[in-house]
C-alpha cells in the first residue's frame, strides 16, 4: 500500500503511471462494494483521464488528488441529468383529465410488485386516488398477490385474472380510470429475464400499445454484474422493438433491497452508469412505508469507503 | 448459460499460457490476473478471489519445481481443482428421509417435489409463508398444476403453526417428502431470522437447502453465511440459472455454506430444472476436452 502515498517526484505534472496504484486499489474497492467490474474499469479509465498532465498542487498527495476526483465523479454520475418530479407530473395529467400512468418492469423477484403497492401507498400519502392493475398474468399467485395489497390498502384494482394478454389488460385498465377519474394507475408486470425474446415483445407491446407516462425499472440492490446487462438489454429490446417513431425507453430506476446489502451500494452505481436514468426510489423494506429517495451523498461515502 | 462466459474466459487464459513460449513469473502472474478478473466479472466473492489467487501461488511455486516438471499441466491442474474447491462441499447428503421436510422457496419446491415425484416418491408441499402477499395461492396453483398435495391456510398467521400441522398431517398420510416453503429473508431482518430458527427446531428437517438467486453480487457470501450460522444449511440451490447472470455469487455461497450445489433452476416452469454434479459441470464450463485425467478421484 504504501506506493499508494508516495508523491510525486520531479516537476509534479502526473502521469499516467503514477496513477497507477492508487487507480487500482480505488477499482478493487468499487468491485468490493458490488460495482460491476467493467463500470468499475471505465469509471477509474475516466478519472485517470482527466488527472493526466494535470500540475499536482505542492503538499498534495497523489492518493489523495485521485480520491477527490474519484468522489466528484462519483457524484456526477449518481446525480441525475434530468429530474422528473412524479407528484407534478400526476398534477399536470390531472389538469388534462387523464390519468398518469406508470409501468413497473424488472426481472423475476425483483420486487416488482411489493414495491408498486409501496408507491401506491406513498400517492395515497398524497391525497392521490391509485388503481392497481394485475398485468403480471403469468405467474402462479400474481393477481392474489395484487388484490392483497390493493384490499389492504383500500385501493382500487383492475384484474383479468390469468392468461390474458397484459397489453390489453393495462388499455382497459387505462380507459376505466380515465372514467373514473383516478389519479394514477400503477401497472405491474411480470418478471422476465431480459435475455428471452417472447417475453420482452410481451413488454414492448403492452409499453407501446399504452405509452405509460413512466417506464419504471425494478432492480434490487443485491445483483451483481448482471445489472449492466439487464439495464442494456431491456432498453435495447424495447428500443429494437419499438413500432413508433417515439420510442419509450426506461424512465428511471426503483432500487429494492437496498437495506439487505450493508455497504455493498455498488449496483445504484452500475445501474445509473448504464442506463443513464435517475434511481427515484429505493426499497428498504418489505413494509409499505420502506421506500425512500436516493442519498447521493451517503452512497459515494460508502462506496469510497 | 450461466458461468459460461466464466468458462470461457478462463480456458482463454490457460490457452494463451499454454502458447507461451516459456513458463516464467511473468506469464503466470497474467494467467492469476486473468482468472482472478473473470471471477469478479462473474460476481464471485473478492475475498474467495483473493484466496484463490494466493492458493494457486503457493501450489505451483516455479522455482521449487524441479526442471522436467511439465509446468503447463501443473498449472492447468491446479486452476481446476481450486474452481472445483470453490464449487464443491463435500458429499452431497441430499437424499431425502421419510416423513421430515426440506426447506426451500416456493417455485423451486414444487420443482423439486415434482423431481422426486416422477422418481416414484411421494412429495407434499406445506406452505409456511405467511407474511408475503399471495404466497399461499402461489404455492396453491403451483402445488395444483403439478398435482401435489399441499397445505396453508388462509387465515394462521404463525408459519410455526403451519409448518407443524402441515408436517403431521402429511406423515400421517405417509408422504415420504416433505417440502416445507418459507417466507424470503435477510439478515437484516433479525425479526424474520428468528422466525426461520423457530420453524426449524419445531419441524427438525432432515434437510435444510438455501435457495438462492443467480444474479446476486458481492452481498452473496455474507447473507449465505447468516443463513448457516441460524439454521443448519445442508445444501444449496441455485436458480434463475438460464438467466444472463454470471453465477458467481453462487460460487461464493458455496464457500460459505461448505453445503453442495444439488439442483439448479433454469426457467420459470416445473420442469426446467436440473442434477447438479460439481466435475464434470467444470469440465464443461472450461470446455478443454478430457480433463478427467485432472480429476483427483
Ligand atoms: N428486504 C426487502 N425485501 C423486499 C424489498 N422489496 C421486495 N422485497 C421482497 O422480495 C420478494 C419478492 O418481491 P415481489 O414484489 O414479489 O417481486 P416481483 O419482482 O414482483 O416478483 P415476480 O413478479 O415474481 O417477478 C418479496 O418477498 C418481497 O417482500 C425490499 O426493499 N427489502
Ligand atoms: N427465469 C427463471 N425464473 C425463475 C426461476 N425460479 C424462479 N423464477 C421466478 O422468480 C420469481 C420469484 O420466484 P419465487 O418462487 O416466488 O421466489 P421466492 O423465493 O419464493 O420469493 P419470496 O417468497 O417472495 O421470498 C418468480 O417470477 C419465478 O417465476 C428460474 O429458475 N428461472
Ligand atoms: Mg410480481
Ligand atoms: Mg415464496
Amino acid at each position: 500500500f504504501s506506493s499508494m502515498f508516495q508523491s510525486i517526484a520531479g516537476n509534479g505534472v502526473i502521469e499516467k503511471s503514477d496513477l497507477g496504484p492508487a487507480l487500482k486499489a480505488l477499482k478493487d474497492r468499487l468491485m468490493t462494494k458490488n460495482v460491476a467490474e467493467e463500470i468499475a474499469e471505465k469509471i477509474c479509465e475516466s478519472v485517470s483521464a482527466s488527472l493526466e498532465g494535470k500540475r499536482l498542487g505542492s503538499f498534495t498527495r497523489i492518493s489523495s488528488t485521485v480520491q477527490t476526483a474519484m468522489e466528484e465523479a462519483l457524484t456526477r454520475i449518481l446525480t441525475p441529468r434530468r429530474s422528473i418530479d412524479i407528484l407534478r407530473d400526476v398534477h399536470a395529467a390531472r389538469e388534462q383529465g387523464k390519468p398518469y400512468v406508470i409501468v413497473f418492469v424488472g426481472v423475476n423477484g425483483v420486487g416488482k410488485s411489493t414495491n408498486l403497492a409501496k408507491v401506491a401507498y406513498w400517492l395515497l400519502q398524497h391525497n392521490l386516488s391509485v388503481q392497481l392493475t394485475a398485468c403480471d398474468t403469468f405467474r402462479s399467485g400474481a393477481v392474489e398477490q395484487l388484490r392483497t395489497h390493493a384490499r389492504r390498502l383500500q385501493i382500487d384494482i383492475f384484474e383479468k385474472g390469468y392468461e390474458k394478454d397484459p397489453a390489453m389488460v393495462a388499455k382497459e385498465s387505462i380507459q376505466k380510470a380515465h372514467r373514473d377519474h383516478t389519479d394514477v394507475v400503477l401497472v405491474d408486470t411480470a418478471g422476465r429475464m431480459q435475455d428471452k425474446d417472447d417475453l420482452m415483445r410481451e413488454l414492448s407491446k403492452l409499453i407501446n400499445l399504452n405509452t405509460p407516462d413512466l417506464v419504471l425499472f425494478v432492480g434490487e440492490a443485491l445483483v451483481g454484474n448482471d445489472a449492466v446487462d439487464q439495464l442494456t438489454k431491456f432498453n435495447q429490446k424495447l428500443a429494437d422493438l419499438s413500432n413508433s417513431s417515439n420510442t419509450r425507453l426506461i424512465d428511471g430506476i426503483l432500487l429494492t433491497k437496498f437495506d439487505t446489502i450493508d455497504d455493498k451500494v455498488g449496483a445504484a452505481l452500475s445501474m445509473v452508469y448504464i442506463s443513464g436514468a435517475p434511481i427515484m426510489f429505493v426499497g428498504c423494506g418489505q413494509s409499505y412505508t420502506d421506500l425512500k429517495k436516493l442519498n447521493v451523498k451517503s452512497i459515494v461515502k460508502t462506496l469510497l469507503k | 448459460m450461466v458461468l459460461a462466459e466464466l468458462g470461457g474466459s478462463i480456458s482463454r487464459a490457460l490457452q494463451r499460457m499454454n502458447n507461451a513460449p516459456t513458463i516464467d513469473e511473468k506469464v503466470l502472474g497474467e494467467l492469476i490476473n486473468e482468472i482472478a478478473r473473470a471471477l469478479l466479472q462473474a460476481d464471485v466473492d473478492f475475498k474467495v478471489v483473493a484466496d484463490m489467487r494466493s492458493n494457486i501461488k503457493k501450489i505451483v511455486n516455479l522455482d521449487d519445481l524441479a526442471a522436467g516438471h511439465n509446468k503447463r499441466k501443473i498449472i492447468q491442474q491446479a486452476v481446476f481443482n481450486e474452481l472445483c474447491k470453490m464449487l464443491d462441499a463435500g458429499k452431497p447428503s441430499y437424499t431425502p428421509k421419510k416423513g421430515k421436510p426440506s426447506s426451500g422457496k416456493t417455485t423451486t419446491c414444487t420443482k423439486y417435489a415434482h423431481y422426486y415425484q416422477k422418481k416414484g416418491w411421494k412429495p407434499a408441499l406445506v406452505c409456511a409463508d405467511t407474511f408475503r402477499a399471495g404466497a399461499f395461492d402461489q404455492l396453491k396453483q403451483n402445488a395444483t398444476k403439478a398435482k401435489i398435495p399441499f397445505y396453508g391456510s388462509y387465515m394462521e398467521s404463525d408459519p410455526v403453526k403451519i409448518a407443524l400441522e402441515g408436517v403431521e398431517r402429511f406423515k400421517e398420510e405417509n408422504c415420504d417428502l416433505i417440502i416445507v416453503d418459507t417466507s424470503g429473508r435477510h439478515k437484516q431482518e433479525a425479526a424474520l431470522f428468528e422466525e426461520m430458527r423457530q420453524v426449524y427446531e419445531a419441524t427438525k428437517p432432515d434437510l435444510v437447502i438455501f435457495v438462492m438467486d443467480s444474479s446476486i453480487g458481492q452481498a452473496a457470501f455474507n447473507q449465505a453465511q447468516a443463513f448457516k450460522q441460524s439454521v443448519s444449511v445442508g445444501a444449496v440451490i441455485v436458480t434463475k440459472m438460464d438467466g444472463h447472470a454470471k453465477g458467481g455469487g453462487a460460487l461464493s455461497a458455496v464457500a460459505a455454506t461448505k453445503s453442495p450445489i444439488i439442483f439448479i433452476g433454469t426457467g420459470e416452469h416445473m420442469d426446467e430444472f436440473e442434477v447438479f454434479d460439481v466435475k464434470p459441470f467444470v469440465s464443461r464450463l472450461l470446455g478443454m476436452g478430457d480433463w478427467s485425467g485432472f480429476m483427483d478421484k
